[in-house]
């Protein structure tokens, strides 16, 4: 019992530390620059660096200490006073999801921060780098380890903050931090992004979610009188309370407004494009660990609550279903845009908003369907999966554009004599985002949400699986010209005018490629036990699901099936389209990428259909455009018509000049208040006073 | 009767005599030019008014809040809330003037009415009876007329202080015929005993009852800065000098709110609560036009500006949904004094740059983070304060109002629509605040750093503390304001 309590102590300890190191990081830095500044040569270079990188490791062993409780399916939930007035308190709650979750953010992190030391030396400002990366890394513990939804909310804020700093990172606005083609319109929006107002469009398109998920938030308070996640399962008195108001759906769709900003879901999926601006490592950050992670999170977080709550009656499948498709229409819109674009870093952006859509297409479906447990593990091990292959392909793509210095693919071609390495990782890591057929993790995570979208028996089932599996072709496709435009072909002008230069062309060094090859090679390793993996995740999953939401699992007997031995347990169907998939779009992209048999610029402008579609695409189906006019041009002419009408002609026209100068002389301001323009507002303030007798006597 | 170590008295006492005091010696020793002697004197007078508050808190000779007294004044825990948060104010004004009054004249006549403006804030919270209340407000009006005023060559100043009287004027006219009203219709001034007279009010006479609350809504409104009575208020606080614009921004505004409080039940009798609709419309236009006018500005100050009226629109949420949640006047109480912190100090951060770079246009702000690197973070941390992210300060008390709308929203249908749209402008609003941000840090080029007064970057610091210490750790301050919240129900009512 003694061991067990301190067990239970040790484990409370690291769990709290898992998010508190990274702050204590981001907090000493800028006191270390200062020291370091004092003490001679190149340690001072380096020492934010490693305090970084150690801190980082401190906090993520401290996350995989505590992977045997979630082994066993266990879990530490540990509270300290906050606000008693408000009957508040601050916690960890470390089950297997905050525990998986924490490894896979705290590891990615780990190596990202690696190639960092790598990419960013240099840069002059540092310092600052280090402190908005280990405040990143914090917030994005802190929403994983929190116990409340408002803890949760705090970290939530903290991502936007940092992620806001980081996309403007390097704000001198130089040209070659862009997005975008120069000169390029739409609709008459300038389609060419500039780091500060990309880091701007990013922050306020989160916020619109974090307004909607704090609404949501505060509805629950208000009839649960708590922010506990373990509280809300605990007692449900609330949700039949808002059940039988129509107020449950519509307060978790608001927070799953919040998931929409920050995971960059249909509609609010435009700002993860400029977020490309940033320094290639935080890109990788923001794609495979942080940020748009922690909408899946809390999809996942809150989505066995509303589903345990649906098997004691309160039935709240539109939440489930509002994600489904929400996840669907983003994934077939972002994976059609990621075939046209010519910026490597946007493809990969392209292609990763559409990966978080199969993710909550698995995490609604599995709502939807009779074992929950299905869908959320094939959920939940795509994010895995996800996390390993697109922080390599990011960090790679990030030493290709530190070597070439452009972010075109058409400034690249030729590269895989030249970089043999990344070459080869970057293979891997694309495969598993093709999800090439039993090697990859891609693969076994791809198709398990496959089998569990086509096996949900909903009436969405059909379209939802359509289009999973359409989608799966184009990512195969996008993958394979990305790959081809990269590495094979001629080389490019552009690098050609280099060499003459005397720029070398040259492989990436070992803090750069050590860890996205650490990251491919995991993306194989893990795929050829695949199956295992998922089997393990799967049995976890329903231990936990069991222990903290009490949703049953009915054990199934496996009837055997024309597949193979090893094979045994899949669904055929999915199987099968997954491999077609595969082969479709991998087999169009070595046609016109590798093998260059025929021409695509060519084949486009054939034919006026594929010519119009290729348009669409490439303007991003105007949905940026249209969400800038509406959202951006009109309101602020509707503000300065407000300011100028309302608060300017009736009230100060002419004043700033004429009425001035008349006061500038005490003589003449008698003379000054009779411009009318001081009546007026008198003339407001009376008029002001009837409309406030007015709107009492109603 | 009061005591004479009541706070009231003593606060009165203390700051009356330094106020008076200071011109004096400043015409005895015959004294031109400016000098900081004044300042340090009226420094030490607030520093030991706070003191006086806090002690007599600490030793429990407060009593809870007892909204009516027999008396004029009553030492309460309302009042002694907003004592402090109004001294804090004045601390701010005093020493954030440091060094802008180095550079102009009869610092004496300057320091000694913010003294005398403090005692008239401080009293007006006191109050409970209708003359005493109003005498209290002149006494905090008459004295910033001249302070806004108090750069006498410059035509901005003498605008804003002539367009503030003109307003000030009215709107005291329009507070005193309510009280008249009041006074007809019931034989008394005391608030407890009018409330009396109203609830066994002659029906035929209501509509006068009713004109009497109207025009102490407009009259305080004014004060508060509630859209439609907001235009004189961009104005005033661009040409003030911009240590008294926080006075103005972070002080008599939230006075406006003490007032309305104390009297505002008069109407739940009269009105049989339906004012609360016409102070909710009130709150959304407030904050909305607010808003969305900031946007608009190219002055920082006048987009400060703007955004205190938005910031009168969330408190006024409160005030509004007050009769049907408990947690509604204590997020308006809550949030009165996390916007004195954050808007004093954004203010006052205006006061340091005018001083040293003598600019408020946005575009001249480029860097600033460079130039005057603890200003610009303490601007920054005000302004996201301001918007409510946590964990500051300001995300709690936005939490606690929003959280009461919700609350009542099942009395009232509307309630539930003044969290959204508070909600919504807080996300507009942000869209400025970072747009300022952008401006210090994220343009301009390799500025040089400028030497910032030691006297801004004190109170810079004492309240980043408050702002990031509270924001962690609410729960001292929150038990502060329960305490010092009065309970408003239904029930209460004579």
């Amino acid at each position: 019992m003694a061991t067990e309590l301190l067990g239970f102590e040790i484990g409370a300890t690291s769990a709290w530390l898992v998010w508190i190191l990274p702050f204590a990081a981001a907090l000493i830095i800028p006191g270390i620059a200062k020291l370091s500044k004092y003490s001679t040569g190149h340690l001072s270079k380096h020492a934010t660096g490693y305090i970084a990188i150690g801190f980082a490791l401190m906090s993520t062993l401290s996350a995989a200490s505590l992977i045997p409780i979630a082994l066993e399916a266990g879990e530490i939930h540990h509270q300290i006073p906050w606000i008693e007035s408000l009957g508040l308190k601050a916690g960890i709650l470390a089950d297997p999801l905050s525990i998986i979750m924490s490894n896979v953010v705290g590891w990615i992190s780990f190596l990202i921060l690696i190639y960092s030391t790598g990419y960013m030396k240099g840069d002059k400002d540092i310092t600052r780098f280090w402190f908005w990366m280990m405040f990143f890394i914090g917030s994005m513990q802190l929403i994983v380890m929190s116990d409340n939804l408002l803890q949760l909310f705090f970290g939530w804020e903290g991502v936007g903050l940092a992620s806001y700093a980081l996309i403007s990172f390097w704000y001198r606005d130089k040209k070659k931090d862009h997005v975008g083609t120069e000169g390029r319109t739409v609709l008459g929006m300038l389609d060419y992004y500039s780091p500060t107002h990309a880091g701007m469009k990013a922050f306020i398109m989160t916020k619109v979610g974090d307004v909607m998920m704090i609404a949501g938030m505060l509805l629950i308070f208000v009839y649960a009188g708590t922010f506990g996640l373990k509280e809300l399962v605990g007692d449900t008195e609330w949700a039949v309370t808002m059940a039988s108001q129509g107020l449950l759906v519509p307060a978790f769709v608001l927070l799953f407004g919040g998931a929409v900003g920050k995971s960059a879901q249909f509609p609010l999926n435009e700002w993860l494009l400029e977020a490309m601006t940033g320094p290639t490592s935080v890109s990788a950050l923001i794609h495979a660990a942080t940020m748009v992670k922690a909408g899946v999170f809390l999809v996942a977080r809150l989505g066995p609550l509303v589903f345990a709550l649906g098997a004691a009656g309160i039935l709240a499948n539109q939440f489930f279903e509002i994600i489904a498709w929400i996840g669907a229409i983003t994934a077939i819109l972002l994976a059609t845009q990621a075939m046209v674009n010519p910026e490597i870093k946007k493809v990969l952006a392209y292609s990763t908003g559409s990966q978080i859509g199969y993710m909550m297409m698995a995490l609604g479906v599995a709502g939807l369907s009779y074992q929950y447990v299905d869908g959320y593990t094939a959920g939940f091990f795509h994010l895995i999966s996800h996390a390993m292959f697109k922080a390599s392909l990011f960090m790679a793509a990030g030493a290709i554009l530190h070597t070439v210095g452009s972010r075109f693919m058409t400034d690249m071609g030729g590269l895989r004599k030249k970089m043999k390495k990344t070459y080869a990782f970057m293979w891997a890591a694309g495969l598993g985002l093709m999800g090439a057929p039993f090697i990859t993790t891609g693969f076994w995570s791809k198709d398990a949400i496959f089998a569990a979208v086509y096996e949900s028996g909903n009436e969405w089932a059909m379209p939802l699986f359509a289009i999973a599996v359409f989608t799966a072709a184009i990512t195969s496709f996008y993958t394979v010209r990305m790959m081809g435009l990269v590495f094979f072909g001629k080389t490019s002008k552009h690098i050609e005018k280099m060499e003459e230069e005397g720029h070398h062309i040259h492989e990436a060094p070992l803090s750069m490629w050590i860890p996205y090859g650490i990251l491919a090679v995991l993306t194989i390793g893990v795929g050829l036990v695949g199956l295992s993996a998922e089997g393990g995740l799967h049995g976890l999953f329903v231990d936990f699901l069991e222990n903290s939401y009490g949703i049953h699992t009915e054990h199934l007997i496996i009837e055997s099936s024309i597949l193979p031995e090893f094979l045994q347990g899949l669904n055929p169907v999915a199987l099968g389209s997954s491999l077609a998939a595969f082969a479709i779009g991998a087999g169009l992209g070595y046609i016109f990428y590798i093998g260059r048999w025929v021409d695509p610029v060519k084949f486009v402008n054939s034919n006026i259909f594929f010519y119009a579609i290729h348009k669409f695409f490439l303007n991003r189906w105007y949905l940026n455009a249209i969400i800038y006019w509406c959202f951006v041009v009109a309101p602020l002419w509707l503000s300065r018509g407000v300011f100028r009408y309302f608060e300017k002609t009736a009230i100060d026209y002419g004043m700033n000049d004429g009425f001035q100068k008349a006061v500038g002389w005490s003589a003449k301001v008698v003379q000054g208040t009779q411009t009318g323009v001081a009546q007026s507002y008198l003339f407001v303030f009376g008029a002001g006073l009837l409309f406030v007798v007015l709107i009492l006597l109603i | 009767m009061l005591e004479i170590t009541s706070t009231p008295l003593v606060i009165m006492a203390i700051l009356g005599t330094v106020g008076v005091l200071i011109p004096i010696i400043s015409i005895a020793r015959k004294e031109q030019g400016s000098n900081s002697f004044y300042a340090v004197i009226a420094f030490a007078a607030l520093i030991v008014s706070i003191g006086y508050v806090g002690y007599q808190f600490i030793n429990d000779n407060v009593a809870a809040s007892a909204l009516f007294s027999e008396d004029v004044l009553v030492d309460d825990a309302f009042g002694g809330f907003f004592a402090i948060a109004m001294l804090i104010v004045a601390l701010f004004t005093t020493v954030g003037s440091f060094n802008y009054m180095r550079k102009h004249n009869s610092p004496a006549v300057y320091y000694s009415l913010i003294l005398l403006a403090t005692i008239g804030m401080v009293l007006v919270a006191y109050s409970t009876d209708l003359v005493m209340l109003f005498v209290a407000w002149e006494l905090m009006s008459l004295p910033t007329y001249i302070l806004v005023g108090f750069i006498k060559k410059n035509p901005s100043s003498n605008e804003a202080a002539l367009k503030y009287f003109l307003f000030g004027a009215l709107s005291s006219a329009i507070i005193v015929y309510g009280i008249s009203i009041a006074y007809g219709l019931t034989g008394s001034t005391n608030i407890g005993e009018v409330i009396q007279g109203y609830s066994t009010l002659d029906p035929s006479f209501l509509p006068l009852a009713l004109l009497s609350v109207g025009m102490f809504i407009a009259g305080f409104g004014f004060k508060m800065g509630l859209v439609p009575f907001h235009q004189w208020l961009p104005d005033t606080y661009e040409g003030a000098p911009p240590p008294i614009a926080a006075l103005l921004a972070a002080g008599t505004k939230k006075v406006g709110f003490a007032a309305a409080i104390r009297i505002i039940v008069l109407g739940m009798v009269v009105l049989n609560l339906d004012w609360t609709l016409a102070l909710g419309v009130l709150a959304v236009m407030t904050m909305t036009i607010g808003n969305i006018a900031a946007i608009m500005q190219k002055n920082l100050t006048r987009m400060l500006a703007y955004s205190s009226i938005a910031h009168a629109g969330y408190i006024l949420i409160g005030l509004a949904v007050a009769p049907y949640s408990s947690l509604g006047l204590q997020g308006s109480l809550y949030h009165i004094l996390n916007h004195a912190v954050m808007k004093g100090m954004a203010f006052i951060a205006i006061a340091g740059i005018v001083t040293t770079l003598a600019v408020t246009n946005l575009d001249k702000l480029q860097g600033l983070g460079r130039r005057m690197p603890i200003t610009a973070l303490a601007l920054v941390i005000s302004l996201f304060a301001l918007a409510g992210v946590p964990p500051l300060a300001g995300f709690w008390s936005k939490l606690m109002l929003f959280g009461s709308a919700l609350d009542a929203g099942s009395v009232v249908w509307w309630a539930p629509w003044l969290a959204i749209a508070g909600v919504l402008n807080s996300a507009l609003s942000l869209a400025y605040y970072a747009w300022i941000t952008r401006k210090m840090y994220f343009e301009g080029e390799r500025e040089k750093r400028v030497k910032e007064p030691k006297s801004i970057i004190a109170i810079m610091i004492f309240s980043m503390i408050f702002l990031i210490g509270f924001g962690v750790y609410p729960e001292p301050v929150m038990q502060f304001v329960e305490f010092a919240t009065p309970v408003l129900s239904l029930d209460l009512m004579p």
